[in-house]
């Protein structure tokens, strides 16, 4: 059953815009608080602005140590074009550097206008796609998306690799229905003024005797997912015998932590705002967004051991109007150029193999795709994630209200 | 004149009414008419989308009743009164729900009577400026102020800096992400409503009514408990009315500010939104909207809708 315009997408497009207003309203307002009171505040405002800002590294700061960005040379004749490009992605400064890094270069060196817009929606995909009212034409998302939508019909273009810099793109970065373009990793975010020497992986985590505080995860509400994995690696299982996660085993880990778990996060901004503001010692947090409250001077530091992989993809909803410029798009941003310059700006990996040879050794060694980092980390396995969502929410509901 | 009133006298009673009848009827249909661009409005743009979004409870993923099936499966029991009732996740948010919009409007209304009767004794001009107090608050947007209360109730937050340094606490209290946060940020928020339909009813109230009573010799408890607080009664249904039916449906402030237990329903139907699971969402939504009226007509069944919103033009 199709629907001529859907109330539930309409809904929660209005309700994100008006979310995102009423941010940028508090951005404003807690800096002019900040100044007035000269201060006093500082504890305070920092936890509503951070809210934002963590999402969303700050590279004015980063800048000042860094080279001046890798420059685009020649760019394939193939992608050159004519029109616009309707491009989401996740906003804030986090986009202002992906415009930085990307977006303009592409439109400058293509001649294809970039259209932004904020905030990707899987919902909000289904809604246009199922009312032939698609107004985006490249969306960036987790892969778990685009698959869970692939399970409920045709809702995304294949990806025309012929386009591509396929030599140095991995096999495992290409998908039929999208493309790998931002590797992270979801870290172990500690208060240095807590623990000096901090933990060594998920078992300290765990271990609230030699590590007393509040703690952090992500929960199951709000679209993010219970970190199930650390749960079981906490609980003794080898990184490379997690997957297929035993629920009982996973939860029941959970349970054990669960009286130090100050709060179940739902939105990434909160694990850094949190460990910001002191509400948690320890939080399982993601490496951008943590970087980010480093360099503005949280006493925060960073495990990377025991961490996990995964990997944000572009994908192209079916029937764009601009599927070719979507290609086009999603081809030039994984250009080894491209790939380097936004990890120049923020410290999230590349796709593109031939990146390395654009960044110094130092800067390599900050990303979570350098390999002193990966040996340390395990991959999400987003096909596990797909087929047990479902299980895994309803066990989740059941079990937070226990 | 004369004559007039003869003829007048002189027609049949049935005809005179059925007259009256007709005029009554057009002027009905004149007051219809000035309600039309409003209901034409609300039609197309609540009445149609929220319809169809409800609808889809019963067509999605396929039609029928299956998507309020989890809802009466019962997954444990619970005993109330001796009887053991079917419980499972969703009915148990469905009672955190309820539990917090109690206690918020329980809450709220003894805040906000004090001030609707201070509010209401003073000087209309004081009144209007001291409402400025009330209004500024409720024209903040939501967002903002539970953001506000993060502020000031975290473990760095302005309450344990300023416990600690005055030495009444040794370590910071935790106040942020408990239940208490909740209704603290709801009783924030919602405490206008309350106050103004109280406000109202109460300027409404004859003084001299308590000023005879007290001539008459009724201590001032007397007066108040059994002329002051029967009248004002009206006021208090309204808002309490109003304040509990907003409670149902909060999002924002309890995300924010609650504890791990504290999921109202409206988390729950944006996680079903966000698993596809549209119609599921929808479902939860309808029993919720169903709920609310429920409780509407018991409400108003009870006091009568006169009495609950009639004799606030009073």
């Amino acid at each position: 059953m199709r629907n001529s315009w859907d109330p539930i997408a309409e809904m929660r497009a209005t309700n994100r815009a008006l979310k995102r207003q009423m941010m940028r309203d508090l951005d404003v307002m807690s800096r002019r608080q900040l100044l007035r009171r000269g201060g006093t505040l500082v504890a305070g405002a920092s936890a509503a602005s951070i809210l934002f800002k963590a999402g969303i590294p700050l590279h004015a700061s980063a800048q000042e140590e860094t080279p001046p960005l890798p420059e685009y040379g020649e760019i394939p004749e193939n992608l050159m074009g004519s029109g616009e490009v309707r491009v989401q992605s996740w906003g804030g400064a986090f986009q202002d550097a992906q415009r930085e890094a990307y977006f303009q270069p592409f439109q400058e060196l293509t001649g294809i206008t970039v259209i932004e817009s904020e905030g990707p929606d899987p919902s909000q995909i289904k809604a246009m796609v199922d009312t032939g009212n698609v107004e985006q034409d490249v969306v960036q998302m987790d892969r778990a998306d685009v698959i869970f939508l692939l399970q409920q019909g045709d809702y995304w273009e294949p990806i025309d690799y012929s386009l591509f810099d396929v030599d140095n793109i991995a096999e495992y970065h290409r998908f039929e229905y999208s493309v790998d373009m931002l590797p992270y990793a979801t870290v172990i975010g500690y208060r240095t003024d807590a623990f000096p020497e901090g933990p060594a992986g998920q078992a300290d985590f765990w271990n609230t005797e030699a590590f007393p505080g509040p703690r952090t995860t992500s929960g199951g509400t709000g679209g993010v997912t219970p970190f199930l994995e650390a749960a079981v690696v906490a609980a003794g299982t080898p990184m490379d015998a997690i997957y297929p996660i035993d629920l009982d085993a996973a939860f029941a880990s959970l349970g054990a932590l669960r009286p130090d778990v100050v709060r179940f996060w739902e939105a990434g901004a909160q694990p850094a705002q949190m460990l910001t503001d002191n509400e948690a010692v320890m939080a399982h947090s993601w490496n951008g967004r943590t970087h980010a409250i480093m360099q503005e001077g949280a006493p925060v530091d960073v495990q990377w051991n025991e961490a996990q992989l995964a990997t944000d993809v572009w994908a192209i909803p079916k029937g764009a109007a601009n599927a070719e410029n979507a290609q086009k798009f999603a081809a030039f941003i994984t250009l080894p150029v491209s790939q380097a310059r936004l990890s120049y700006l923020i410290p999230y990996g590349s796709v593109n193999a031939a990146s390395a040879e654009l960044m110094t050794p130092e800067q390599l060694a900050t990303l979570p795709t350098s390999p002193e980092y990966l040996e340390k980390m395990w991959v999400r396995d987003i096909d596990w994630w797909v087929e047990n969502l479902e299980t895994v929410l309803n066990t989740w509901n059941e079990w937070i209200l226990s | 004149m004369a004559t007039l009133t003869t003829e007048m006298a002189a027609a049949p009673r049935e005809a005179q009414s059925a007259r009256f009848a007709a005029l009554r009827r057009r002027e009905q249909w004149r007051y219809l008419f000035l309600l039309a661009p409003a209901l034409v409005f609300l039609t197309a743009f609540y009445g149609y989308p929220v319809a169809s979004m409800l609808m889809r409870a019963f067509y999605d993923p396929s039609w029928g009743g299956q998507n309020f099936a989890p809802l009466v499966e019962a997954s444990s029991t619970v005993e109330v009164l001796g009887l053991s009732l079917p419980m499972n996740v969703y009915l148990r948010v469905f009672w955190i729900t309820l539990q917090i919009a109690l206690v918020t409007t329980v809450c709220t209304l003894l805040l906000g009577y004090p001030v609707a009767y201070a509010l209401s004794s003073i000087s209309p001009g004081r009144a209007n400026l001291l409402m400025m107090l009330v209004l500024i608050p409720f024209w903040t947007s939501i967002l903002v102020r539970s953001y506000a209360w993060m502020v000031l109730l975290g473990q760095e937050g302005i309450i344990n800096e300023a416990l600690t340094a005055a030495g009444a606490i040794e370590n910071p209290i935790r106040l942020l992400n408990t239940r208490f946060a909740v209704y603290l940020g709801m009783v924030h928020i919602l405490l206008p409503f309350m106050i103004l339909p109280l406000y109202a009813v109460m300027r409404g109230i004859d003084r001299n009514l308590m000023r005879a009573a007290g001539n008459l010799g009724a201590p001032p408890a007397a007066v108040f408990r059994r002329i002051f607080l029967p009248l004002s009664l009206p006021g208090i249904a309204a808002g309490c009315l109003l304040v509990f039916i907003l409670s149902l449906g909060f999002y924002i402030t309890p995300q924010l500010l609650g504890g791990q237990r504290d999921v109202m329903v409206s988390m729950l139907i944006q996680q079903q939104v966000d698993l596809l699971k549209w119609g599921f969402g929808s479902a939860l939504a309808l029993v919720l909207l169903v709920l609310a009226l429920v409780i509407y007509l018991v409400f108003t069944r009870l006091l009568g809708v006169e009495r609950v919103f009639g004799s606030a033009r009073a």
